[in-house]
């Protein structure tokens, strides 16, 4: 394990950026903090999670799939340097887990592993969360870790990738530091863990009646924020672009929220009231999701929570849920 | 997973020549077509590609044609939005891309042996024909095969000299009905749903499979009449409609609860879905 004060932080970034394509939480002018280039802003680590879909960074909004021009049909070419990610906290990363399995299973999705397979990623964990909170350690599931130990960050490797790239740093973390680390994982209950385990229940065992999803609906104004924040959710539409020399082919993310995303040319459509939208939304990371890969796919980032305008979320939606059906 | 991508990339199409078109009625097309490079689409009945145009994008079409039938592949196409609007200007020596074959198909080794009903209404005599056509060429793998199809009038009817025939056929006992029609049609058939064409038959549910391909509307209607004469959900084959919009899983387009369509489907056992909501 070693140790990085927070003054050489910067630097040992920049001293990445020949090998690697950095990502990692900074500041924007209005306060907002995302996953970006250190060119975009102040790097910021503190404060939790970050806005916006962190696994956008391997499945962005937007991916062109080929080109045609004057008849000859190219592929985008292979990015110049692999990514280097940081800023995954644990929840983060099992999203991310979550997704890499769902990406690679059956036909193997190309295109996201062409941007996931180069590439490394730190956790950031420690009281480094809101306001100073503890975000525990992930111990895994990336290829190295940062840990705020309120004066230092200690810094682990779990991948040999993730060992050349903190070679270079000269402090050794102390062996109380390390112990500091190891302790922590016990010290993370979290209410909202159980009331997602009781939500899915509820549903599995279709203790929900109609009624719920129709007064949920009515509070949906389908503006996606939810699934577009959402670090688990992978639907994507085709769309081509066409210009007078070249056309386009592009998949971007595509929201179950919108009336148009199951709708047949036949006229049919599946999901064709808000309440079903909503029903989907929710009971295919609660029931749907465990059913096919055997774990509940919302790892409770809170993201959507805090972006809903209408405060249905899924948290507050299953708060709901089992305030009233258990 | 089933099927096979033609190009090392999941999203590539691989370029086709349409070799001929024919109109089958006024809304609707068979396209012929054959890969550019030579070798067969490789599906088996019930399965189906991800048809690209380009400037237009993507569209999931059933094959219409057996793989028993070399040298090309057939896709019947109803012009219904903007995709299959453009797709319905192309012409023999046209080109364009495929992806797939994608999808389960109907499980061929259950029905080897069995007595078939298959059914099948308005432009889902499409993928059926690719059923219909595999027991035309192989006759001795099937016992009895019975096809009942059902449009909204005589001219709707899709493959009318293939229906005559089948008819005409001793291989096939055929039943048809159109919802309308009018004095000037020239139709031999029964006029009402295609849900009166069950009670009248006759068979072993133990040695019997009943396959569905039609609009969303008739399932229910036609599993009812099936069940009414002793045939089981597991002895139903079902091949569902969705929006796919990858083929390969991956786009949500397609789900239905922890169910792909294009992966799990399009071809279901009844049993496997009849209790999941919206599948029907």
């Amino acid at each position: 394990m070693k140790t990085i004060t927070p003054d050489r932080l910067d630097q040992f970034f920049s001293s990445l950026e020949p090998v690697w394509e950095l990502r990692l939480p900074i500041l924007l002018p209005d306060g907002t903090r995302v996953i970006g280039s250190l060119n975009d802003g102040p790097l910021a680590l503190h404060g939790g999670a970050v806005s916006g879909k962190p696994t956008a960074a391997f499945f962005p909004q937007q991916s062109t799939l080929f080109t045609v021009t004057d008849g000859a049909m190219q592929e985008p070419p292979p990015a110049d340097r692999p990514l280097f990610i940081v800023g995954f906290p644990p929840r983060d990363l099992a999203c991310l887990r979550f997704i890499d399995r769902f990406f690679a299973d059956g036909w193997r999705d190309d295109l996201y592993f062409r941007l996931r397979q180069r590439a490394t990623v730190a956790g950031l964990s420690g009281y480094c969360g809101p306001g100073g909170s503890l975000i525990s350690p992930a111990g895994g599931d990336c290829d190295l870790e940062f840990f705020w130990d309120r004066s230092n960050w200690l810094v682990t490797a779990y991948s040999e990738t993730g060992r050349k790239i903190i070679a270079g740093l000269p402090e050794t973390a102390t062996p109380e530091a390390a112990e500091l680390f190891l302790q922590v994982p016990a010290e993370f209950p979290d209410k909202n863990e159980t009331l997602i385990r009781h939500a899915s229940e509820l549903l599995r065992t279709n203790r929900v009646p109609e009624s719920f999803w129709a007064e949920i609906g009515d509070r949906c104004i389908a503006c996606t924020g939810c699934n577009l924040a959402c670090p688990t959710c992978t639907c994507f539409g085709v769309q081509d672009w066409r210009s007078a020399k070249k056309t386009e082919r592009s998949r971007m993310w595509d929201s179950c929220q919108l009336d148009g995303f199951m709708r047949e040319a036949g006229g049919h459509n599946p999901l064709g009231s808000e309440a079903e939208r909503t029903r989907r939304r929710i009971h295919h990371k609660l029931a749907a999701d465990p059913q096919k890969w055997g774990e509940i796919s919302c790892f409770l980032c809170g993201r959507c929570d805090a972006v809903c305008p209408t405060g249905i979320g899924i948290i507050a939606v299953a708060r709901e849920l089992v305030a009233r059906f258990r | 997973m089933t099927g096979a991508p033609l190009r090392d990339s999941l999203y590539l199409p691989s370029e086709c020549e349409i070799i001929t078109v024919t109109d089958l009625t006024p809304g609707e097309k068979l396209f012929r077509i054959r890969r550019a490079d030579g070798l067969p689409l490789g599906h088996l009945p019930g399965q189906f590609v991800q048809v690209s145009l380009l400037g237009w994008g993507e569209a999931p079409i059933s094959v219409a044609s057996s793989p028993t039938r070399d040298g090309f592949f057939e896709l019947g196409v109803r012009r219904a939005g903007t995709f299959t609007s453009a797709m319905h200007t192309l012409k023999a020596g046209d080109t364009l891309g495929i992806r797939g074959p994608f999808g389960r198909a109907f499980d061929l080794p259950r029905l080897r042996g069995q007595n078939l009903i298959l059914i099948s209404g308005g432009c889902g005599l499409a993928p059926m024909r690719s059923l219909i056509q595999y027991c035309e060429d192989r006759p001795s793998e099937f016992g009895s095969i019975s096809i009942l199809y059902g449009a909204k009038s005589p001219v709707d009817r899709l493959f009318k000299e293939e229906l005559a025939a089948w008819d005409a056929s001793a291989r096939f006992a055929c039943s048809m009905t159109v919802d309308n029609i009018s004095g000037r049609d020239c139709f031999s058939g029964s006029v009402g749903l295609i849900t009166a064409l069950i009670p009248p038959l006759t068979f072993s549910p133990d040695t019997t499979i009943a396959a569905i391909v039609g609009p969303p509307a008739m399932y229910r209607a036609v599993i009812a009449e099936l069940h009414k004469k002793g045939l089981p959900s597991d002895r139903i084959a079902v091949s569902l409609e969705r929006q796919m919009r990858c083929g390969v899983g991956k786009c949500g387009h397609c789900s239905i609860e922890h169910l792909y369509c294009c992966q799990d489907g399009p071809v279901f056992w009844l049993n496997e879905i009849e209790l999941l909501r919206g599948a029907l």
